[in-house]
């Protein structure tokens, strides 16, 4: 076991071949990165952001334009893939077609010459492990889904990797597979203990496994932290409405000042929230910028609320929650609210912001802007 | 009564194939008659003859037959040898990597097929005089790659490319190195693609009849140029002509029937499935 560490890590695509030239072309850039021992940590981002190009770059599967990548302490710039001592899980499962599942998880111990008994030993010891006992015989092209990430993941740590890369594993499953095999996976880590880099875009996947999620965009780490700072504290508007589903209400504001205090105040609504008291020294009157609240934290008024009335546009019952959308504007401004009752399009409620869980976002860059 | 309609449908199908068996078969049935009648007899079109082997003696034993047999062999068997060693590695190329107009350069490989031979053959003939190939084997092997090439770059690319890209990170992560993984991972999963397409282009290729009748005189003499001496100016034995065709006809017969399983399978579907 090891940890990770990236530094200042570029890789970038040769484009040459292309007609277009594209201005960004580096699928990653400047990426810092430190991975402790025994953490998991999960590269989050939309598709074509990076995250399995930086993957492949660890894994030593894509060479590396500039920077360096240790496991451990060991450089492994120049390591061929096989001297890395990592697992790679693949999102296709990539199984050799010729050979049954148990071929296939001894694979890379058969290819490194270990002894046959030892290989018995450890595929019988793994089997159980990844619920695969049953399956050994059985060829690839008779599995399903799940139990082919099952044997992917077998093959992966097998080998008893200092650094288990995960790519994509869930994304080919449905959902109720997805969901087993995600447990499996908390379950299997927990016990293992291994350092783990687990790549998804799927942030529900990310807040449920990870120790630490690194978000990234266009190849640029945006922010590296626990599940909990990610969500409750993101660097910038791309964090903010990219963890948490349903995403958080984004919404151009500009703040007046009224009575000496001030208000954010909304293009075409006539909802104005107040500002909380640790912005005033950030903002002045016509300051604009963006301001972003979970729809956790949007409130239904009681009947002396002194919050604005506003029509309820959409009303979807789930069942344990309850989501209610307000025009603002040309926004649709999402609530959820656990109490009973049940709206309907139309109806007037008073909404009310949670204040300590408002962030404001510069317009222009969409960095969070800070109480000072 | 489901099954009743079922086996009915089974018995018109068996009746619609067997009529095709014939009327695919018969040309060949007809030429293996004409070999074992004597040339007085071969206009006859009873069934009901005097066998004989003269015209077997007359080809087998009394001609250079072997010689063009063999000469059939060396050139085929050639054009496919080098269109494998080119062909695999070009098909991987276009299946894996991604460069400048590679649709493009496909596709004009695949186009070297549509040209009629007869359109290129007279160019290619004085080219091949001025460059001293004319009657040579590697010139026969080179000019036959428009036959058996684009064959099987085409088939094999299709093969590379239902082979996840992933196999080869897997294995190169499980201590592989490039070559290993192409010879021990992708040969295997491309083999029923290789083999049946390698087979079609050897066919083809023995078949082929107007590249080596301008191309080469004396020196290299395939069968297909060769059964047509069998026709003179003043007299035609077609007899012997049958006999040499219907030699000429085995090996490729033969291969065929060896890998029946891999032509169909190899031809219709994918390498990998899951």
């Amino acid at each position: 076991m090891a940890g990770l560490t990236l530094e200042h890590l570029y890789k970038r695509y040769d484009n040459s071949g292309k007609k277009k030239k594209t201005v960004n072309d580096y699928a990653v850039k400047d990426l810092n990165l430190v991975c402790e021992q025994g953490e998991f940590v999960a590269f989050l981002g939309p598709s074509g952001c990076g995250k399995t190009t930086t993957l492949r770059m660890i894994a030593g599967l894509e060479e590396i334009t500039q920077g360096n990548i240790y496991i451990g302490d060991r450089l492994v710039n120049e390591l061929h893939p096989k001297d890395r001592h990592i697992g790679l899980a693949f999102e296709d499962y990539a199984m050799y077609p010729p050979l049954n599942v148990y071929g296939n998880v001894a694979f890379n111990l058969r290819a490194k010459g270990v002894d046959k008994n030892e290989i018995d030993r450890r595929v019988r010891e793994i089997a159980p492990l990844m619920q695969i006992d049953d399956l050994l015989d059985k060829m690839p092209v008779k599995l399903s889904g799940g139990q082919k990430q099952r044997v992917n993941i077998a093959r992966a740590i097998i080998r008893e990797p200092e650094l288990l890369l995960m790519d994509e594993p869930l994304s080919h499953l449905d959902g109720k597979a997805r969901q087993a095999m995600r447990v499996e996976i908390k379950r299997l880590i927990n016990k293992i203990k291994c350092t783990t880099i687990y790549v998804t875009h799927d942030q529900l996947e990310a807040m449920s496994l990870a120790d630490k999620i690194a978000i990234i965009n266009f190849g640029v780490l945006q922010q590296f932290g626990t599940p909990t700072e990610v969500y409750d504290d993101p660097v910038n508007e791309f964090v903010a409405s990219f963890i948490g589903e349903p995403p958080m209400n984004i919404l151009e504001t500009t703040i007046i000042k009224a009575d000496g205090k001030f208000y954010f105040t909304f293009k075409d609504s006539n909802l104005h929230i107040a500002v909380p008291k640790r912005y005033y020294s950030v903002v002045s009157d016509g300051f604009r910028c963006k301001m972003g609240v979970r729809p956790m934290d949007v409130l239904v008024g009681g009947p002396d609320s002194d919050g604005t009335p506003e029509e309820i546009a959409t009303f979807e019952n789930l069942g344990d929650e309850r989501r209610i959308g307000i025009h603002v504007g040309d926004v649709l401004l999402m609530l959820i609210t656990e109490d009973e009752k049940r709206y309907k399009r139309g109806d007037i409620i008073k909404l009310e912001v949670r204040e300590e869980k408002t962030h404001l976002f510069d317009i222009e860059t969409g960095d969070r802007i800070r109480e000072k | 009564m489901k099954t009743g309609k079922q086996r009915a449908l089974n018995i018109l199908m068996n009746v619609l194939l067997i009529i095709y068996a014939i009327f695919a078969l018969f040309p060949l049935v007809w030429m293996i008659l004409i070999s074992f009648k004597s040339d007085t007899e071969v206009f006859t079109t009873t069934f009901i003859f005097h066998p004989t082997l003269s015209n077997y003696q007359q080809v087998l034993l009394r001609s250079d037959y072997a010689r063009y047999i063999r000469d059939s062999l060396i050139v085929s068997g050639g054009a496919v040898l080098v269109s494998i060693i080119v062909g695999v590695p070009a098909a991987y190329a276009l299946a894996r990597y991604n460069f400048a107009r590679k649709e493009e350069l496909a596709f004009q490989i695949l186009s070297y097929k549509f040209a009629p031979e007869i359109l290129v053959v007279l160019p290619l003939f004085m080219i091949y005089q001025k460059l001293g190939l004319y009657d040579s084997y590697i010139g026969l092997i080179w000019v036959y790659q428009l036959i058996s090439l684009p064959l099987l770059i085409w088939v094999v690319r299709g093969y590379f490319e239902d082979i996840s890209v992933e196999i080869e990170y897997a294995a190169q992560v499980d201590g592989y190195s490039w070559y290993q993984i192409f010879f021990k991972m992708l040969v295997p999963l491309i083999k029923p693609g290789l083999v049946s397409s390698a087979l079609l282009a050897f066919i083809f290729a023995w078949n082929s009849f107007t590249f080596p009748l301008i191309l080469a005189s004396s020196k290299v003499y395939p069968v297909t140029v060769a059964i047509t001496k069998y026709l003179g100016t003043d007299s035609a034995h077609y007899g012997q002509l049958a006999v040499a065709a219907t030699v000429s006809a085995i090996p490729a017969m033969v291969f065929a029937l060896c890998i029946q399983k891999h032509l169909v399978r190899g031809l219709s579907f994918g390498a990998v499935k899951g």
